[in-house]
């Protein structure tokens, strides 16, 4: 067994673990951290992707014992007790998921190119989001959502005209 | 996947003492992201996992009296990143960026790409245009070699057990030498290559002939190859873009493509003669944007 402490959405968590035990096994079953989804286990549909010291992974392709001493951040660290964060409240108001099962990881990814680029292209958000997969949405809500969540980041005033531009109705 | 041991190492030289230490049972993990992926669908797991990825002195990206200097455990996403790599070997980033997705730039290696041996592997091309030579270690010290002599076959290095690939190094000679990287897959995002191909060149100072040119291909042979009758072809010839497109289709001729559900041979022909002259017309495009780098 190994021995591993990782702090997980700001809180430090430990466990001891099988050396084959994926970060994502870590998550889901010893954590009981669900929000984090199985999909294909190979790192093809990105719906595992976790924030590890900043970058968005795959977490079925790290074992849990190359995060010892490390940061994760999970989707169940991303809202606050009573207040979504923007790309939840956006991709919430303008119906970008539909089953939700890549949710966690679409949400995330996205968060990781807006930490490191506040501003992105059309194209930047694809390139971002090329290794989430969904097959209900045709992604093109989930595009024009991290687009209104990065205006919504840079000027909060700014995304409320933009909403009421576009649906005609404030959504408060 | 199936049990194994887990170590981590604290350096190259540590690695290599664990890797002598438990011999053909080893497995070195750096990235992960080709390596887990597999182990989830095999039936055995090797003995024990040696863990590389923290080793310190197996990263970082340099420049030094060698040429360029890239840490086998360097990131797609580092090479995207480096500024000295967007000034002097800007096809590594292109290369680099056809790599997965971002979430396997994050973590997959330079060095694991390479020692997959993978024909269709996307760091190849770039690096044997550029004549790179990397650096192996083992208990009985280090020696420096050509890139090329690392691919053996399939899947299948020069790599002895107890070695370790330390660092890959562009030579001086190839540092600045205007390149291109070009990859043809059936999608953007997250698709092996049908074909890539890397070309790199130098023009003499009147800027008409080639000098020093190099075409390697991707995913048309057991290994990545160089296409040595179109660079002979191409050396001293005056540069044209009939000479471009007739290097392209020597080079279809040397490579060995095979018929698979991605694409037929032939196909795989026709992709090698149209990237061939893009990536030689977008490193001669590229000879004049940085004309101060020109030898």
């Amino acid at each position: 067994m190994i021995d591993v402490t990782v702090a997980v959405n700001g809180s430090v968590r430990r466990a001891a673990v099988p050396p084959e035990t994926t970060l994502l096994t870590l998550l889901r079953d010893n954590f009981q951290l669900t929000g984090t989804k199985l999909g294909c286990d190979v790192g093809d549909c990105g719906a595992c992707t976790v924030i590890v010291d900043g970058m968005a992974v795959n977490a079925c392709l790290m074992l849990a014992a190359q995060t010892d001493g490390r940061q994760v951040l999970t989707i169940e660290g991303l809202a606050t007790k009573d207040k979504l964060h923007p790309l939840q409240k956006v991709f919430e108001e303008s119906g970008a998921l539909q089953c939700g099962f890549c949710g966690p990881g679409m949400l995330l990814s996205a968060k990781a190119l807006l930490d490191e680029n506040p501003e992105p292209s059309v194209y930047e958000i694809r390139d971002a989001l090329a290794g989430n997969l969904c097959r209900c949405t045709g992604y093109s809500k989930i595009v024009e959502a991290v687009q209104d969540a990065a205006r919504m980041r840079q000027t909060p005033q700014a995304h409320e005209a933009h909403q009421l531009e576009m649906h005609g109705q404030d959504h408060g | 996947m199936k049990p194994f041991e887990y170590v981590a190492a604290r350096d190259s030289q540590h690695a290599v003492a664990l890797l002598a230490e438990y011999g053909s049972g080893a497995k070195v993990l750096a990235g992960g992201t080709d390596l887990l992926a597999d182990l989830k669908a095999a039936q055995h797991s090797p003995r024990v996992m040696v863990d590389i990825s923290q080793a310190a002195d197996l990263k970082g990206i340099s420049l030094t009296d060698d040429g360029l200097r890239l840490g086998a455990l360097v990131t797609h996403t580092e090479i995207m990143r480096s500024s000295v790599i967007r000034d002097y070997c800007p096809a590594l980033i292109e290369a680099a960026h056809t790599i997965g997705a971002v979430q396997t730039r994050n973590l997959g290696t330079i060095g694991g790409n390479l020692v997959t041996c993978v024909p269709s592997m996307d760091s190849g091309p770039t690096l044997l245009a550029l004549d790179a030579q990397i650096t192996v270690v083992d208990l009985g010290g280090q020696r420096r070699m050509p890139l090329s002599a690392l691919f053996v076959g399939p899947r299948k290095t020069s790599l002895a057990d107890g070695q370790l690939l330390v660092d890959i190094v562009i030579p001086k000679a190839s540092v600045g030498k205007p390149a291109a990287f070009l990859k043809f897959g059936l999608r953007k995002g997250q698709a092996l290559a049908l074909v890539n191909a890397a070309a790199s060149l130098w023009v003499d100072g009147e800027r008409t002939t080639f000098v020093a040119p190099r075409i390697a291909l991707g995913a048309v042979a057991p290994t990545v190859i160089r296409a040595p009758k179109a660079e002979a072809f191409l050396a001293g010839l005056t540069i044209s873009p009939e000479a471009m497109d007739k290097a392209g289709r020597i080079a279809a001729s040397e490579a060995k493509p095979i018929s698979d559900f991605r694409a037929s041979a032939d196909y795989r022909r026709d992709l090698i003669a149209v990237l061939v002259k893009r990536a030689l017309a977008t490193a001669y495009e590229r000879s004049t944007a940085q004309k101060e780098h020109v030898q």
